[in-house]
């Protein structure tokens, strides 16, 4: 073992030596490992040496030694080939890159052997990365270039490049690129495909110790040249193409061109590459060819829309366009959206026009049918064609709000009461004989179309309305699907949508409760009625019901029932009121003096003049108003059901009612309640007014509640989150939430803050 | 029309010997509606419908979805009615009824 201690070296006969080993590392020749030991330590020693460090001088003749080394090896390489001529068979490549593989490697040992120089020598003049990269005031211009020493490895591949490559660059450059162009037609057998990864490999090696711009080389030399010629390659296969066929044909083609391309850059360049080889081609063959592809995607549309034979056949088109045209970003593919919002919108009106046309009594099943056939065959079509892309997906959804909401001429859009009467339509009780099936599909389909509906809060009423009548005369059909119905809706619209309905719906549970109760109070106190007794008790401000909640004063038969009620209810609760409705109760009544006895259901104020006439055939029109308290029209329609059915006859007098003593029907179920909503639907539809008065009230509070919370807004701000707050009733218009922030402002709510045109501050 | 009646069989099961009344009312189905008793519909002090929940109270059974009438109302001996929730609240600051100032004090509680 020597020693470490730095003494006096004699370089001439030290590097003699080394020189000779170094030659036979570089050319990959055997090397005794003891010589390898003698040598590194002799390094080492040249390091360190006394007086004077050598190894400045140790590094300046390896570096000659590695020059005269490389300019052998380029006479070696070019040989005898003519360097201007582009043949990539010549055995150029071929000699290139077995130079290549002998010297990378050779040099990746001596790197090792000059271990100690390059730790303890070149490590200290290094620059760091982070001076490289962001300079500093010694190394700010061109790091690169200057005097400073590389490792030896390094130092190696820049003097390959400097002296190898760059003589030969013209030549390399023609013959990868050819052979690239060869390899995209036929692939070469395994040894060429080898030798062409590895020349473009090397230039990518050759540089890789670099910190800025390591690929620079290979851009220059390969991947540059590569894309201009294959650029030129690609328009010149185009343009044959799209005067060959058709813009199927062209689509088709290119798109096996584009994946033939995708794969040779995967074979032969950098990972990194592969986009640009990729936007090389689709600038080329898509970029270039868009006005064309673009003519055709109507016709491509109504044919992939249509349902004939060729419609798989269109739809592949327009599916490979999607997937050409995609990548250039979403205004080359705006035309394609454009055209599939319009056309799903006019096939949309289509389906809707002769859906209005059916009667008024199905047109609902229809309408909510029709947008549901819409909706389903173009997101089907959309997500087969486009992947189910947002943008198609949002397209679809533009058209289907836009048919659903449109109105011919003045008239309200009738998508709300529509969708409303599907709803109350699938969740009616039905005879068993025609049974819905289906009934969960049915409401989630309506859900489908209702999430289009601008005016939710007018879909709202019409619900509500339905509901009310459902469940005050107990034909809905489950009360699981009412209440699932009534979640779906919030779990769509959120709580203060649903707040209402639920509460209609948690009276109906409360009131079984409560019949249980009165019956445990009844048989507690020993009490009996005289007739059986069912009572819904509703909360007022939560249904939607008109009509009076009159005194009417109700037949004697009645009055033991509700006064015992009443008790009941007064003892069970605390600071209520109770008003009867009497146009919604109903009573079931027997009809003994006729041979038949007839079931009737029959509304309050028929019971009364009913029972009335237990001891008499005949009474009066006015007598019997009187006793029943009720005005003019609304009594007309209790007794016009009893003349129609001929229970009661009109007498000489036009005042006088006579009973018919001879009645006979052929039913012996009769329902005299004219319809059974009859009451509850008393009240109509809301006039539009009435309507953007709520809306107006709706506005304002929201306007408050974001003011309150914060305080100082502008202008648009203020507008965006109102409308985002009133977007699950109504879509508002800014005009009108203008007219609000007025108003707010008049009634001192809000003021225009000081100083700032746009702005408003809230006023606690 | 018959829902499950909880006085079921028919108790009024009078067809056959007394029928010599000509009609016989079988059962009533009948519907009421209930609000609470007060002068005025609006809570003053949270400017919601008193028979609704108030503001609290509804933004908070967003949480649990349905909405038992817990949010009552208050009477005090001055007869002015308020949401309970609302009025638990404002004594805390001021015992005074803030609608007459006069001292409040509790004269009953809806149920």
């Amino acid at each position: 073992m020597m020693s470490l201690k730095p003494r006096h070296v004699d370089f001439q006969e030290t590097w003699a030596n080394l020189k000779e080993t170094v030659a036979g590392v570089v050319g990959l020749k055997a090397v005794d490992r003891i010589v390898w030991n003698t040598r590194f330590s002799d390094v080492y020693a040249l390091c360190v040496a006394h007086p004077e460090p050598l190894a400045d001088r140790l590094y300046d003749e390896t570096r000659n030694f590695l020059e005269e080394h490389v300019a052998s090896l380029l006479e070696r390489v070019r040989g005898s080939t003519t360097l201007e001529q582009s043949d990539h068979n010549d055995g150029l490549l071929d000699r290139y890159v077995s130079a290549w593989r002998e010297y990378s490697q050779g040099v990746a040992y001596l790197n090792s052997l000059y271990s100690y120089l390059n730790l303890q020598h070149v490590k200290r003049q290094k620059v760091s990365d982070a001076e490289i990269i962001y300079g500093t005031s010694a190394t700010v211009s061109c790091p690169e270039q200057d005097a400073r020493q590389l490792e030896v490895g390094e130092l190696g591949l820049d003097i390959w490049e400097r002296v190898l490559v760059r003589p030969l660059s013209a030549a390399l450059t023609a013959r990868i690129v050819s052979a690239l162009h060869a390899a995209r037609d036929a692939p070469p057998d395994p040894r060429h495909a080898d030798i062409i990864r590895q020349a473009i490999q090397s230039t990518v090696h050759v540089r890789s110790f670099r910190v800025r711009s390591p690929l620079a080389l290979y851009e220059q030399l390969v991947l540059e040249p590569f894309l201009q010629a294959a650029g030129e390659q690609h328009a010149r296969t185009a343009a044959h193409l799209l005067q060959e066929g058709d813009v199927a044909h062209y689509m088709k083609h290119v798109l096996a061109g584009l994946e033939r391309e995708v794969s040779l850059a995967q074979r032969y360049l950098p990972a990194s590459s592969r986009e640009a080889v990729r936007a090389c081609y689709e600038r080329a063959a898509v970029a270039a060819h868009l006005p064309a592809l673009h003519a055709d995607v109507d016709r491509l549309l109504a044919e992939a829309s249509a349902d004939d034979d060729d419609a798989p056949q269109r739809r592949e088109d327009l599916s490979r366009m999607y997937q050409l045209v995609r990548p250039l970003g979403p205004a080359a593919l705006r035309p394609l959206v454009d055209a599939a919002l319009a056309h799903a919108q006019a096939h949309g009106h289509a389906l809707l026009s002769s859906a209005l046309q059916h009667h008024k009594d199905e047109v609902h099943i229809h309408f909510v049918e029709a947008i549901l056939t819409l909706h389903g065959k173009y997101s089907k079509l959309f997500n087969e064609v486009f992947g189910g892309a947002q943008a198609f997906m949002g397209a679809l959804d533009k058209a289907c709000s836009a048919v659903v909401n449109s109105r011919s001429g003045e008239e309200a859009c009738r998508a709300p009461e529509l969708v409303a009467r599907y709803c109350d339509w699938v969740l009616r009780r039905r005879p068993a004989a025609a049974p819905l099936t289906d009934v969960d599909d049915k409401l989630t389909a309506a859900i489908v179309v209702f999430k289009y509906i601008d005016d939710k809060d007018i879909f709202q009423k019409h619900y509500a309305r339905a509901l009310a009548r459902r469940l005050i005369h107990q034909l809905s059909y489950s009360m699981e699907q009412e209440e699932s119905m009534i979640n779906r809706l919030k779990a769509a619209c959120g709580y203060e949508f649903t707040n209402k309905l639920h509460r209609m719906f948690t009276d109906v549970a409360v009131s079984a409760d409560l019949n249980a109760k009165f019956q445990q109070y009844l048989r507690d106190n020993d009490l009996t009625l005289n007739t059986g007794f069912f009572i819904q008790v509703l909360q007022a401000g939560a249904w939607p019901l008109g009509g009076p909640t009159a005194p009417l004063a109700p037949p004697a038969a009645l009055e033991r029932p509700a006064g015992l009620f009443e008790q009941f209810y007064r003892s069970a609760f605390s600071g209520r009121r109770l008003a009867w409705l009497h146009h919604l109760c109903t009573g079931e009544l027997r009809v003994r003096y006729t041979p038949r006895v007839y079931h009737l259901t029959a509304s309050t104020p028929q019971c009364a003049l009913l029972l009335s006439l237990e001891r008499r055939d005949a009474t009066t029109l006015s007598e019997a108003r009187a006793a029943a308290v009720l005005p003019e029209d609304s009594w007309e329609r209790h007794v016009r059901p009893l003349l129609d059915i001929g229970l009661l006859l009109p007498g000489a007098d036009p005042d006088e009612l006579l009973l018919n003593l001879s009645f006979s029907c052929k039913r012996s179920k009769l329902r005299l309640c004219a319809s059974p909503g009859h009451g509850a639907a008393a009240s109509p539809p809301d006039p539009p007014q009435h309507r953007d008065d709520d809306r107006k009230m709706y506005l304002q509070a929201a306007i408050v509640r974001i003011m309150k919370q914060r305080k100082v807004l502008r202008h648009t701000e203020l507008i965006q989150e109102v409308v985002q707050q009133a977007r699950g009733s109504f879509a508002p218009s800014v005009a009108i939430i203008k007219k609000c922030i007025e108003a707010l402002i008049d009634k001192q709510y809000l003021e225009r803050a000081p100083g700032a045109l746009d702005t408003y501050s809230y006023l606690a | 029309m018959s829902g499950e009646d909880c006085d079921g069989m028919d108790r009024g099961d009078n067809d056959g010997p007394k029928s010599d009344k000509m009609f016989t009312l079988k059962k009533w189905n009948a519907v009421a509606m209930w609000s609470w008793d007060v002068e005025c519909d609006t809570c003053a002090i949270c400017r919601v419908q008193v028979m609704d929940a108030c503001l609290r109270c509804q933004g908070e059974s967003k949480k649990d979805s349905y909405g038992k009438q817990d949010c009552v109302v208050v009477w005090g001996e001055c007869n002015h009615s308020f949401h309970f929730c609302c009025m638990s609240l404002w004594v805390k600051q001021n015992n005074r009824c803030p609608l007459c100032q006069q001292e409040w004090s509790i004269q009953r509680m809806g149920k």
